[in-house]
């Protein structure tokens, strides 16, 4: 109990250092910060989240229960690697006077990565099913 | 049939709950640590004056604490959305009843869960986008980042003492119920950690390979494909930072100053000095390194002519008018080491104008940011 008790302390204490950091800085930041703090959270409760529920939802209820694993484990992985890629997917960031920036053919790669997915989707199933018939 | 809010019961898969959420909560944990630890010692490594000086070698040790950073940062986003996923009924869990103690506690944990989602996703969301140079934001990235990194650990810390004994709980019983996880209906939970592993690993090697050479043929999403002139990519180009005009200007000196000493020296005599080769990385607060050969002239032999004594400081004025680093410091150990040059050549051609003709800093162990090029003055401090 007593670990407990002074962890939060810490944690309390390093929190407020990032508050007190935060508060330093000029007033129009701190409101945009404040802005993009709350539109994360509201962006994975209020649409992600919801999303991948509701297609649970229709997974559970619609797909044979041999393809479920596969699936999920295509949507997990795709959907997560999709939202890592989407600045370089977007090239938000691109300069046209630097060439050696974001110089990759990131649409071209998706669908390379997309492809390999679906692939081990496949082979999941396929094993399943091979497994259930033994 | 009317609607209403869910509550806590209405979601009714068996994957969600403590096994899976301690389980991947625990390398969640160990991302933010570690991404963390190697963010604190980028933000000491950039004071002009820090506390404790990073030391000088090993030379790739920024190389690898950056390359870290960035890579447990990628390697967070496919954790902390299953982490989400499989707390997310928690969301809609009633205060244990209407005391005001019970509110009181039940309002606490809300806040305290509620800052530390919103400081993860902002530090994993501002750190992808940074490293892509893309900044949707007015905000100063680096102060910002690095203030929500305190409030993100903190909420960490705090969460996972609240949770504690459902954790150990957890971690040591099974994870799938017995006897049998093979119950119709898809998923296991051992099913779903492993697609969670997969996509971390899938994230990662799509993307690290800014960082690790050895990797650049998979890393289908690296912000740099590790080509550039030299062989080096440019983070900063000349047009970005206004210097093109005067860092090709003819009249080109570059000052090394120490009081009222001072000598003025042309390319060509710089050129002229004993020249060092070095391999050097150069290592970017936005995660990517690579190894240049560096040839020029030691810093502490150009300190050396103006008669500059041991363990000064020295700062490095360059021609660049905007940005944050166009004055820097060079901390006395790396102006004293062998390896710091003044570069004047990249893999045996001259710099290009992108990479600090004509001449920059190259010191070991150092951020790029701190790398100063079109260095047009050395001040003895």
């Amino acid at each position: 109990m007593t670990t407990r008790v002074v962890l939060v302390l810490a944690g309390v204490a390093a929190s407020a250092y990032g508050v007190v950091l935060l508060l330093d800085r000029p007033t129009e930041d701190l409101v945009e910060t404040g802005l993009w703090l709350a539109a994360g959270v509201l962006l994975h409760d209020a649409v992600l989240a919801p999303l991948v529920l509701g297609l649970g939802v229709v997974g559970a209820r619609w797909l044979p229960a041999r393809l479920r694993t596969p699936l999920a484990f295509g949507l997990v992985v795709l959907g997560s690697v999709t939202l890592v890629a989407v600045p370089v997917l977007g090239r938000f960031g691109a300069k046209p006077d630097n060439p050696t920036l974001l110089d990759r053919d990131y649409t071209t790669g998706w669908l390379v990565v997309a492809g390999l997915t679906l692939a081990a989707v496949v082979v999941l199933a396929l094993a399943d099913r091979s497994g259930g018939e033994e | 049939m009317r609607l209403r809010a869910p509550v806590e019961g209405d979601f009714r898969s068996r994957l969600r709950g403590p096994e899976v959420a301690s389980r991947v909560g625990l390398w969640l944990g160990i991302c933010f640590a570690v991404a963390f630890l190697t963010g604190l010692v980028s933000h000491v490594a950039q004071q002009p004056d820090p506390v404790v000086p990073l030391p000088t070698r090993p030379v790739w040790g920024y190389r690898v604490t950056q390359g870290l950073h960035v890579a447990a940062g990628v390697a967070a986003v496919p954790l902390l959305l299953v982490k989400l996923w499989s707390v997310f009924p928690k969301l809609f869990a009633r205060p244990d009843g209407w005391r005001p103690r019970a509110l009181a506690v039940h309002g606490l944990e809300r806040l305290s869960i509620a800052v530390l989602v919103a400081a993860a996703v902002f530090q994993l969301a501002s750190g992808l986008a940074n490293a892509a140079q893309w900044y949707p934001w007015a905000f100063s990235f680096r102060a910002t980042h690095y203030a929500v990194a305190w409030v993100a650990i903190g909420a960490l810390v705090v969460h996972v003492a609240v949770k504690l004994p459902v954790i150990r709980r957890a971690l040591t019983g099974p994870l799938d119920p017995s006897p049998d996880p093979e119950e119709p209906g898809g998923p296991s939970r051992r099913s779903l950690l492993r697609t969670t592993w997969a996509a971390t690993g899938v994230a990662l090697l799509t993307t690290v390979g800014g960082a690790v050479p050895w990797l650049r043929e998979v890393s289908v999403f690296a912000t740099h494909s590790g080509e550039g002139p030299g062989g080096v990519p440019v983070n900063r180009t000349a047009r970005a930072a206004g210097v093109t005009a005067t860092a090709t200007a003819g009249g080109f000196r570059l000052a090394v100053v120490h009081g009222d000493r001072s000598v003025s020296l042309t390319r060509a005599e710089l050129a002229a000095l004993t020249q060092h080769e070095e391999d050097l990385p150069i290592a970017c607060v936005e995660g990517w390194s690579a190894v240049g050969r560096w040839r020029g002239v030691r810093v502490r032999d150009l300190l050396a002519l103006v008669d500059a004594p041991a363990r000064s400081d020295v700062r490095v004025v360059s021609l660049q008018t905007r940005g944050a680093f166009s004055r820097t410091v060079l901390q006395d150990e790396y102006a004293e080491d062998p390896l710091t040059l003044l570069a004047l050549d990249l893999d045996g051609e001259p710099l290009s104008l992108d990479h600090g003709f004509p001449c920059r800093i190259i010191a070991p162990n150092r951020p790029g940011v701190l790398q100063t090029k079109w260095v047009t003055r050395l001040e003895v401090l």
